[in-house]
């Protein structure tokens, strides 16, 4: 299958011919289904393909040759860090070229101004405990820490860790990005010299075009190398423990707890959340769906089904549960002033402490994401959001209602809420939708469950976290700003003009949309009669179709 | 074409002139730069007529400058290339305080003094700059990412979304402002990402050439019900900010911040006999920091802050001594809280007027132990064209838990001495390069030090400048700044 | 296309499929493969156990070779391709099936949080390759035939029994049967010798067996099951008709093997053998606490211990399944999956350090996330350059915490690891677990 011939030997001239390959089979195993984040969907059987090679490039400069060499041969490329991501982030098109930046994983600390410089490569659970040694610690995105950290902040990253810092966003500093075009643009601090410490651009920062609320899933250039920020922590470094699977990280309760509240109603979680923020305590504030907790105590899936389903509706919509993380960031002494602050709100709410195990399973280095497919075998989060606690404890009912109408093929899940945090310290209110289904049924209901709720927030005036490429384009485009759709295609023609980049991103939902024929009752919006695609893409288009 | 009735026709014959007296404002500001006289002044009340005023400029081809505030520090409003001065005082309205939500949304045109007052009556503040003049516009210094003296909010910065005019004319929010129904939505507007891209990165420190801001909204915070102000005397100024690097990352403090004596005393004196006074008494450099009890427990939580520095102090830096007050000078504490706390009331002579009238900053990001290196090329410099070092006002702001700071030079001078100006543009020109080429960061390009400053960025620059043409192919916003 | 159950309006009526934990039928994986999550577990050390930028990966095939397809997740979506007979067998899929010692990392890593059978996919790729005549290597058909011809997997001729000296002295009969196994026969035999010397220490009998021949690990392992199952049942009626009830050896191939993969082959639990099987280490740290064994000779070293895969992961005990998976891919009935829980961690660290003198450093990937060092299961006769290079990154790591002497309890470690370090004029010191208890041991060397 291949990619052009002339591309693949100027490319392997880059690299050696270890580090790229088309062998049939070397590609297959790169396939992005059938399992996986959002797989087992309408979108990756429609939209996916197998890849005609893959490179694994080491430097910056050999991904600045190889895009060049695509640029002049028309070789579509994506680029690829640790491929966990679903659908889309592989290939869209025949013989399309995965640039897998594993290799890229340098790594560097500086421990004395709190931030790290790390390729693509280089994954969360290895910088965590690398901070950890020096006296920080790094958000862990609810991707998984084993996620590559580049792409995560670039596209997601948010956590219940992110309580005191927010966005993922503002965790990044100087990075280093080939665009399409093989031109390298270097940002913050790095743009005027080689210290990447800083992030702010020289006037307008650029950072802004690399992503918005969510990221543009690599179809607007590669980022090689990225400065992230690390927080203060506490000084005892957390000692894992257990044999798998029951592997646990060991804190120290004096510096280091997580605490379980059951509280009286959805509300006084509500209220939990803006309390802890307004008093300025804490490290995390949550409160996870139900159902991860049934997830925690199943040793098999089995097991997690025997738990669920003695749930009712009722059982659940009276479980209310929130989890704080407290952190020693000071002393000992300020640990328990914060507990003492927690207390005094947990009781004004008329909550009550759970024993609550001494250990961190899931957040601070494994970040359990994993586990998210234990219960049905497919998982995507089907919005993430944030603005205020006021929108997020409104938008979990308008979810939980719409996705009966589609239940099967998503679980049933007692309509519980999903899973809401805090961040900027109660300035935002996280809001994240995950939905579960089995692949191997009819999965039709979900594509179309997918965007309908892009719809329904738009009816209701919400904020979502799938903008861009994730739905379609022309339905959010002119109904948020409004109009932000122009501007990300008017940038995508600007350094991108041969659409060689991760096509056809960011407009791929809006394509399943045309070529999935069960995806043809839910449209109603407006599209223009021709995507605005270059003339070269449009014919490949033609001839793969 | 008529500039003038064709403005009217936007916004009333009220809100256009072209009175020279009233033009002549905008010709030059509080910096050294130089300008042409703009064609008119237009102030618009709604959004709709920033619109129409912006879709007019494109269709004439005459730049606009967008202005909000009445003092001007930076040179950004000063016309280059002639064209209409947008003055957006009338967006001075206060939108909605939620203390819920702890946000605060408000007009361009909306002062510090009044935001401030307003904040008070409920019981919440907004992290600020040092001591920022009242009648200035808080979006302004929002928008231009001025450095505030808090340090202890990991997410940095309080901007959350706004309502911009793009260049082209088309109104739009950013953030989660975007929702429709806004500002009737359950989107509220707090989360400055989005949509699709981070379009309030592209509008910060843009100088109004990427669009004009209608309104933005900021996250607030409660009132502290305790706080207690320290101050530490600085023979070593390395001693200083290693001490800095011991306490900050331990989440202490509210705001924390390092002066000179030319600084401090200029903040603290009544007039300028009194600088001189206070500048001969005042040690070298001192160091400030405020702590706070805050809603609940206040007291415990000064408690666990006091008891933390008193370890460090007697452990590991029995050379910094800090107190409640500054020796030598009784009341400075209340004095520097109530700044620290408040904008600088237009009544009183602006505290970096106090010196000798006049005054030019030079600031940039770096990282905080290269501040005395910093330092050291400053007296270099100085030295070279026979200015007095022990003259200029020198600050060092930590940012963040003091992974980084902004160092400011500030530099007096006799607005009505031609020498004394010209001396000050001098030193301040080999200054900047001198600082430039050993690494300071300058996010702020202002003036001349754009040119420099995009050159060497130049991959950077290329960038910025393909998606300045895709926003204002025109380049209507106000060109001439920047690279544009 | 899905059918609403009646009974429950909420779900699907998913029509349940019979599946069995029979490695000579890819299609009973095919669940597996088509459920792989990309997540990586396979590849990575357990992420709680994560040691930083350094010595952070476990799986040594992708370790070696960067490309997605030496990784298990490749290999998931490989074998959906050739449970479909929709792609071709060549060189290069051959090597990507079997440049990899099997070593359970990914099964225990991708078991930490699903219920995917990833080390039993990749055994049933190997019966796929042989069932479709493309299997096994010739080099693994050598070995095949040497170990059918000379009953041991080296083609010596040598009398297997060869190593014993005087000082040996095996009872006639005994509860326990030391089973060799062809590497310390021929090329461990101080390992052997070791053992021995141990358990006489220890006051403990063991018989041996009569006419041992190879256990038969390499050839399961590439594939050839009904050859292997032959050599199973044949082993199995010895032990039994000795009147054994502990089957021992000192080698972890040939305990994994006796112990999972003979019930495997048998279509038994392994409990249902007729006799236990342990390992060496085991038998030795029973003795040490019942006071029967005295380390008393101090062995003044620092040392490390590597734990090798089929004394850790690989070694739960086995049970064979037929069942049906249905709704949401629940299966009836319950299946207990094996996990990797039960390796002999704790039995060698005890040993280890009960030896006077011992200095004791763990390397950052230690127990169930231990680097396979690639020399076993036929691996390193097929790919000399995996293995050296899995054995010189375990190097490293032992000297990366300071060790003198890098210990396991495998004879295969042993050789692999010994080979490399010579090769590359490193000093470090490789010795089998029983070769230093010997040294301990009350009437063992100094």
């Amino acid at each position: 299958m291949s990619i052009n011939k002339h591309a693949y030997q100027a490319i392997e001239a880059v690299v050696g011919r270890n580090y790229i390959t088309d062998d049939p089979a070397d590609c297959e195993g790169y396939r992005s289904g059938p399992g996986g984040y959002e797989s087992g969907t309408g979108y990756e059987r429609v939209m996916t393909k197998i890849a005609g090679a893959v490179v694994m490039p080491r430097t910056t400069e050999d991904v600045q040759k190889i895009v060049k060499i695509c640029g002049r041969f028309g070789v579509p490329f994506v680029p690829y860090s640790t491929g966990f991501y679903g659908p889309r982030s592989h290939p869209h098109m025949e013989h399309e070229l995965i640039i897998d930046m594993k290799r890229m994983r340098d790594f560097e600390i500086d421990e004395k101004h709190f931030f790290i410089t790390v390729q693509p490569g280089v994954i969360y659970s290895q910088i965590q405990q690398e901070c950890f040694e020096k006296g920080a610690y790094v958000v862990i995105g609810g991707g998984g820490a084993q996620t590559s950290a580049v792409a995560n902040l670039l596209n997601d990253g948010w956590s219940p860790l992110s309580f005191r810092v927010g966005l993922p966003q503002r965790r990044i500093l100087g990075m280093e990005v080939v665009m399409p075009d093989g031109e390298i643009v270097k940002m913050g601090s790095l743009a005027d010299g080689d210290d990447p410490f800083w992030g702010e651009g020289i006037g307008p920062d650029l950072r802004g075009i690399m992503r918005g609320y969510t990221g543009l899933l690599g179809c607007l250039g590669i980022c090689t190398r990225m400065a992230i920020k690390t927080l203060p922590f506490q000084p005892e470094i957390p000692k894992p423990s257990g044999i798998s699977p029951e592997t646990a990280l060991q804190l120290d309760p004096k510096r280091v707890r997580w605490i379980n509240f059951t509280m009286p109603s959805l509300e006084s979680i509500e209220q939990a959340h803006i309390m802890i923020g307004n008093a300025e305590i804490g490290g995390a504030v949550t409160k996870v769906p139900v159902f991860w907790r049934a997830i925690a105590k199943a040793e098999c899936k089995e097991d997690f089904w025997d738990l669920w389903l003695k749930e009712t509706e009722e059982s659940v919509s009276n479980f209310f549960l929130v989890r704080v993380l407290l952190i020693g960031y000071t002393s000992e002494e300020q640990m328990d002033y914060d507990y003492h602050v927690l207390c005094d709100i947990i009781e004004e709410l008329g909550g009550k402490e759970r024993r609550t195990k001494p250990s961190d399973e899931s957040w601070f280095k494994n970040a359990d994401s994993a586990g998210m497919w234990l219960m049905t075998g497919s998982y995507v989060s089907v919005d993430y959001v944030m603005d205020t606690f006021t929108q997020a404890f409104k938008q979990g009912p308008n979810y939980r209602d719409l996705k009966a109408k589609y239940t099967p093929p998503l679980m049933p899940d007692c309509k519980d809420l999903g899973w809401f945090q805090s961040c900027e310290m109660g300035h935002l209110g996280y809001y994240e939708y995950l939905i579960y289904w089995d692949q191997r049924e009819d999965t039709n209901g979900m594509d179309q469950f997918y965007v309908e709720s892009a719809k329904m927030n738009i009816e209701n005036g919400c904020y979502p976290a799938l903008l861009g490429a994730h739905q379609p384009l022309y339905l959010t485009g002119p109904a948020y700003g409004p109009g932000y759709h122009e501007w990300i295609l008017g940038l995508k023609e600007v350094f991108d003009p041969q659409w060689i980049c991760h096509p056809p991103l960011p407009l791929a939902h809006d394509e399943f949309v045309e070529r999935a024929e069960w995806m043809h009752e839910v449209k109603n919006w407006e599209t223009p009669e021709e995507f605005p695609y270059p003339e070269k893409l449009k014919e490949n288009m033609r001839l793969e179709k | 074409m008529d500039i003038l009735k064709d403005l009217a026709a936007i916004v009333g014959t009220e809100f256009a002139t072209q009175d020279p007296s009233v033009l002549s404002d905008y010709v030059s500001d509080l910096s050294f730069t130089e300008g042409s006289r703009p064609e008119a002044v237009v102030f618009p009340g709604k959004t709709e007529e920033v619109s129409s005023i912006v879709r007019w400029a494109n269709e004439k081809n005459i730049p606009l400058i967008p202005v909000s505030s009445p003092i001007h520090l930076y040179g950004t409003t000063v016309p280059k290339q002639g064209g209409v001065i947008v003055n957006m005082k009338r967006f001075d309205e206060i939108y909605e305080i939620d203390k819920v939500n702890r946000l605060v949304r408000f007009g361009v045109g909306v002062s510090w003094e009044k935001l401030t007052a307003a904040l008070k009556a409920e019981g919440m503040r907004v992290i600020m700059p040092l001591a920022p003049r009242e009648e200035r516009a808080v979006a302004t210094d929002h928008l231009e990412r001025e450095v505030t003296t808090s340090m202890v909010y990991d997410y940095g910065e309080p901007t959350q979304s706004m309502e911009v005019v793009f260049p082209n004319g088309d109104v739009f929010r950013t953030g989660s402002a975007s929702a429709p129904k806004y500002p009737y939505s359950p989107a509220r507007g707090a989360n400055p990402a989005g949509p699709g891209l981070d379009f309030y990165r592209l509008l910060q420190c843009a100088q109004g050439t990427m669009g004009i801001v209608t309104w933005m909204s900021l996250k607030i915070q409660s009132i502290p019900l305790i706080d207690k102000i320290k101050f530490a005397p600085l023979d070593d100024l390395g001693e200083g900010i290693s001490y800095l690097y011991r306490i900050l990352p331990r989440r202490i403090g509210q705001e924390c911040l390092i002066l000179n004596r030319v600084d401090l005393a200029a903040l603290l004196a009544e007039d300028t006999a009194e600088f001189e006074k206070m500048r001969g008494r005042l040690p070298e450099y001192t160091l400030i920091l405020t702590i706070s009890g805050l809603i609940r427990r206040p007291e415990e939580k000064i408690a666990y802050e006091e008891h933390f520095l008193e370890d460090v102090m007697k452990n590991e830096f029995p050379q910094i001594v800090l107190t409640d007050y500054l020796p030598g000078f009784p009341g400075a504490d209340k004095k520097l809280m109530n700044i620290l706390r408040t904008a600088w009331p237009k009544e009183r002579p602006y505290w970096k007027s106090v010196p000798k009238g006049a005054y030019q900053d030079l600031f940039f990001i770096t990282r905080p132990e290269r501040v005395p290196e910093f330092i050291e090329r400053m007296k270099h410099v100085a030295g070279e064209i026979s200015y007095p070092f022990d003259e200029i006002g020198i600050y060092e702001q930590p940012i963040e838990h003091n992974r980084a700071c902004q160092l400011q030079f500030t530099f007096y001078y006799d607005p009505d001495c031609e020498e004394s100006a010209d001396t000050v543009k001098s030193v301040w020109k080999k200054a900047f390069e001198s600082m430039h080429d050993a690494g300071g960061y300058f996010t702020r390009p202002y003036g001349e030090t754009a040119e420099r400053l995009y050159d060497r960025a130049a991959s950077y620059t290329a960038a910025l400048k393909k998606v300045k043409a895709l926003f204002d192919p025109n380049n209507v916003m106000n060109p001439g700044n920047l690279c544009f | 296309m899905s059918v609403i159950d009646k009974k429950h309006p909420e779900r699907y009526d998913t029509p349940k499929e019979p599946f069995a934990l029979d490695i000579e039928n890819l299609s009973n994986f095919v669940y597996d493969m088509q459920h792989c999550i990309k997540c990586k577990g396979c590849y990575w050390v357990d992420h709680t156990y994560m040691p930083g930028m350094k010595h952070s990966v476990r799986c040594p095939s992708n370790l070696w070779k960067e490309f997605d397809s030496y990784g298990a997740f490749g290999k998931m979506r490989i074998g959906l391709k050739l449970e479909k007979n929709e792609i071709e067998w060549t060189d290069h899929l051959l090597e990507l099936i079997y440049a990899d010692p099997l070593c359970g990392a990914c099964d225990v890593g991708c078991k930490r949080n699903l219920d995917l059978e990833v080390g039993l996919t990749l055994e049933a790729l190997r019966v796929k390759a042989v069932q479709d005549g493309a299997g096994p290597l010739p080099v693994h058909k050598d070995i095949t035939s040497d170990i059918l011809e000379t009953g041991n997997c080296y083609g010596a001729k040598k009398d297997r029994r060869a190593w014993m000296d005087a000082s040996v002295k095996p009872a006639e009969k005994a509860d326990i049967m030391y089973f060799v196994g062809c590497s310390s026969s021929y090329e461990n035999t101080g390992i052997a010798s070791a053992v021995t010397k141990v358990m006489q220490s220890a006051g403990i009998p063991y018989m041996l067996m009569e006419d041992e021949t190879c256990c038969g690990n390499i050839i399961f392992s590439v594939g050839l099951v009904d050859e292997a199952r032959k050599i199973a049942e044949k082993n199995v009626e010895k032990v039994r008709k000795s009147g054994a009830k502990v089957l021992m050896t000192g080698c972890a191939e040939c305990y994994r093997m006796w112990k999972v993969d003979y019930p495997k082959l048998l279509n038994i639990r392994t409990e249902d053998l007729g006799f236990e099987v342990k390992h060496f280490i085991e038998v030795a740290e029973e003795a040490l606490t019942e006071g029967k064994l005295k380390l008393v000779n101090p062995v003044n070293q620092r040392i490390t211990y590597h734990d090798a895969c089929n004394v850790s992961r690989n070694c739960d005990p086995w049970e064979p399944y037929e069942g049906e998976r249905g709704w949401m891919g629940t299966v009836e009935p319950r299946l207990a999956r094996r996990r990797g829980r039960h390796g002999l961690y704790e039995q060698a660290r005890t040993l280890l350090r009960a030896i006077p003198g011992i200095d004791l450093a763990e390397m950052p990937r230690m127990k169930e996330n231990s680097l396979c060092c690639a020399g076993g299961r036929g691996t390193k006769q097929a790919f000399p350059e995996l293995a050296e290079f899995a054995a010189r990154d375990r190097l490293e790591e032992a000297r990366y915490v300071g060790a003198e002497t890098v210990v396991s309890a495998c004879p295969w470690c042993r050789s692999n690891f010994s080979e490399t370090a010579e090769k590359d004029g490193e000093k470090t010191g490789v010795l089998d677990i029983a070769e230093l208890l010997a040294m301990a041991a009350e009437t063992g060397e100094k």
